[in-house]
């Protein structure tokens, strides 16, 4: 049984990216959401075996997502996307409980690398 | 990694962005005090700053980055928008859509950024002070003596590795794993300053063999180093993970919406079209054999097509904000290089149209704002001299009719001069040299007439004809039509009319002696028959009179240039669109069908009255006449 994810961005650009690299790595979409609010409302519903989770947001930011989901599931194993210049944040939202991340621009290998660690 | 798939989708999602940054732009600037609209911005910017990063476009992140840092430190002092703040980022959302366009089509080395780049940088100097402020440490490992117990853990991050500092802290949390973390140095604060080298150590109190912490070091990535407890060594490479997993319980729950490329709609428009053309063939042969298991097979398969053919044009259906989102901006722009007031407002958004239509509309419509701030809206001075309020107000707006969409652009300014018009088209021949007046519907003709408005109109008329021919043209081309009601000193309304979709039409199929033509239901009124009713002439035209009404009459026989006689009776089909009107006369009406458009390049000094041509039922083609030519 393959792995499910729950794909979390604002940019639809993004999602169809992060989708498309980890499904052709046998991963299965099972949800998307665009805001904070909404990915701590999938994962309640989805229990996805990993989250990718935009810091930037409207609504709610990945980083309150991320504390809301945490506080659901202690152990969710959520994969952060970041840009570059996001230090601050980026160790905010382990702090917060986040497993890892990556940094845009994405190269596949390096996701699923990340994804590996996450899930390992 | 084939980026190039992603170029669309990359375009469309920021072109959204940056149409909603002219938004939030705006609003800002109404309300400068209010720093609401910051938040909004800052999102939309970040957002085509990681989507252009990840399609390699330099120099859009370049501008994205910079325009971002400005951005968020406004949005951290919550400071209000000096008018200087909001034109340079008017300037950098500007350069920003420049940027965005130039690289998706391989042209990004043309793009000159330079002095946007310097004044943002300039900017956010000013606005960041001499002192950078040091982010406060959150500490979730405690910072002990650098004395303490544990085996000293050395760790130094790869160079390449993008923010050390997250990275740093994974190895930490990691390492807390196996046993408690102390004496981290540097202090974990410098961990969020973007001069974090990679390089740290910590002290780890923990039972477990160096070879397993340093593969647990090596586990949070980049790591290029590890030594622990004084003995440096190299691990072999960090191995991939198995990939475990329990089944999943949750049920798969997909997104419900999906982009689509315009161009798999048209193919899908298309095949329908063939459809519908042979759909109308088999009811022709079932019509022709009387057999009632054929006829009831020729019935389903017309209502599936049907049902098939509202799908597909529903799903090519676009609200019409997507074009009209950019006006507020432009007009803004022009009334304040023009030094007017002008209040504009945007209603009816939400109507939709076929996206073919939508897309030919902006050229249109951009023609016709920008007349109405040119030369329809006065200067504040000259408004106050005439009573009214200094602000002008521009409108533009969507209605749905039956079977059109009418679009409005009405200003409250000063109006069409009407006699300044009739006394150069009377001068020029173009109207009656005894005309009196000039109708609305008049005004227009001369006004559309190309070369009209030339330098004498636009300075002292009101320059209304600047466009207005190209606007029609390209109106008239998708088959729709261009009304105009204007008057002195209260203001002009242009009216466009247009078909709510292109691709496939009803349409009245009538006979012009050998040939078929195809008349799209959408502005016809109805028919009456020609011989019975009296006709009359006026204005020097051919008419009849309907309820009071006249109609003039458009004898298609003779515009065709068709040969032999008319029969003696023969229909009139009306014509309405808007307030004009028109009867055309022809040989017979051979029914209502659906037909599909195609596109048409006329040969060229063919008559302005064909809008199209259409394959009938038995594959012979038959031209669409195009109301907006005929009226």
């Amino acid at each position: 049984m393959s792995h499910t994810v729950l794909v979390c961005d604002d940019a639809i650009f993004m999602r169809t990216m992060i989708s498309d690299i980890l499904a052709q790595a046998g991963f299965e979409i099972v949800g998307e959401a665009e805001t904070g609010s909404q990915a701590v409302e999938k994962y309640r519903q989805l229990k996805p075996d990993l989250v990718t989770m935009d810091i930037v947001m409207p609504d709610m930011g990945g980083i309150d997502a991320v504390r809301e989901i945490v506080k659901q599931d202690p152990d969710a194993k959520i994969l952060m996307c970041s840009a570059m210049g996001q230090q601050a944040l980026v160790v905010e939202a382990i702090q917060a409980g986040a497993k890892d991340f990556v940094v845009k621009p994405f190269q596949p290998s390096r996701v699923l690398e990340a994804v590996q660690r996450v899930l390992g | 990694m084939d980026l190039s798939q992603y170029a669309e989708l990359f375009l469309a999602e920021s072109r959204e962005h940056l149409s909603a940054c002219n938004q939030l732009l705006l609003e800002w600037e109404r309300t400068p005090a209010n720093p609401a609209p910051v938040g909004g911005l800052f999102r939309a910017v970040h957002t085509v700053k990681g989507m252009a990063a990840t399609m390699g476009y330099a120099r859009v992140t370049d501008i994205a980055h910079r325009t971002e840092n400005l951005l968020d430190l406004l949005r951290r002092g919550s400071r209000p928008a000096t008018d200087e703040l909001l034109q340079l980022l008017f300037r950098a959302r500007d350069a920003l859509e420049t940027a965005v366009e130039l690289s998706v089509v391989g042209r990004e080395d043309e793009l000159d950024v330079a002095e946007v780049v310097a004044d943002l940088e300039g900017a956010a100097a000013l606005l960041a002070g001499p002192a950078r402020p040091t982010p406060a440490a959150a500490p979730t490992v405690e910072p002990a003596a650098a004395s303490g117990g544990g085996r000293l853990v050395q760790v130094a991050l790869r160079a390449e590795a993008p923010l050390k500092g997250g990275r740093a802290l994974l190895v930490l949390k990691r390492a807390q794993g196996l046993g408690a973390v102390q004496g981290v140095t540097p202090p974990q604060a410098a961990f969020e300053s973007d001069d974090f080298d990679g390089r740290f150590s910590f002290r780890l109190d923990s039972p477990a063999a160096a070879a397993e912490i340093e593969r647990v070091v090596r586990g949070a990535g980049d790591v290029e180093h590890v030594s622990v407890g004084g003995e440096e060594r190299r691990a072999a490479a960090p191995r991939a993970a198995a990939a475990a997993g329990a089944p999943p319980e949750a049920t798969p729950e997909k997104s419900r919406h999906i982009r689509v490329d315009l161009r798999r709609l048209d193919e899908l428009m298309d095949l329908i079209g063939e459809l519908v053309t042979v759909r109308g063939r088999l009811n022709e042969l079932a019509a022709a054999r009387r057999d009632p298991a054929v006829d009831d097979v020729a019935i389903q398969i017309s209502r599936l097509s049907a049902d098939l053919q509202a799908g597909i044009i529903q799903a090519r259906m676009t609200p019409v904000w997507q074009v009209f989102d950019r006006f507020p901006r432009l007009v803004r722009d022009l009334a304040r290089e023009l030094d007017k007031q002008v209040a504009f407002r945007v209603e009816g958004k939400e109507i939709e149209l076929d996206r073919a239509i939508l897309d030919e509309l902006g050229d249109p419509l951009l023609h016709l704002l920008r007349n109405a701030v040119d030369h329809g809206i006065e200067t504040p001075a000259e408004r106050r001299r005439r009573g009214k309020q200094p602000e002008g107000e521009i409108v533009l707006a969507a209605v749905r009719e039956r079977a059109s969409v009418a679009i409005s652009v009405s200003d409250d300014g000063r109006g069409i001069d009407r006699v300044r018009i009739l006394e150069r088209a009377r001068r020029e021949g173009l109207v009656d040299p005894h005309a009196e007046t000039l109708s609305d519907d008049q005004l227009l003709r001369v006004l559309a007439r190309p070369g009209f408005s030339t330098a004498e109109a636009v300075t002292s008329v009101s320059g209304r004809g600047v466009g207005i021919d190209v606007a029609m043209t390209r109106i008239r081309a998708l088959g729709g039509s261009i009304d105009i009601r204007t008057e002195a000193g209260k203001g002009t309304s242009f009216v466009l009319r247009l078909p709510v979709t292109l691709a496939i039409v009803r349409a009245l199929i009538a006979g012009v002696g050998r040939e078929r033509y195809a008349l799209p239901l959408t502005y016809v009124a109805e028919t009456v028959e020609f011989g019975v009713q009296p006709t009359t002439i006026v204005e020097g035209r051919e008419a009849i009179v309907l309820r009071d009404r006249v109609v003039p009459l458009v004898h298609l026989r003779r515009m065709l240039g068709v040969s032999g006689d008319a029969p003696a009776r023969c229909p009139i089909i009306v014509l309405e669109m808007g307030e004009r009107t028109s009867g055309i006369v022809v040989d017979g009406m051979l029914g209502q069908q659906e037909i599909v458009v195609k596109g048409f390049d006329p040969p060229q000094g063919t008559l302005p009255v064909f809008s199209g041509a259409t394959i009938m039922g038995d594959g012979i083609p038959a031209l669409i006449l195009d109301a907006g030519g005929l009226v």
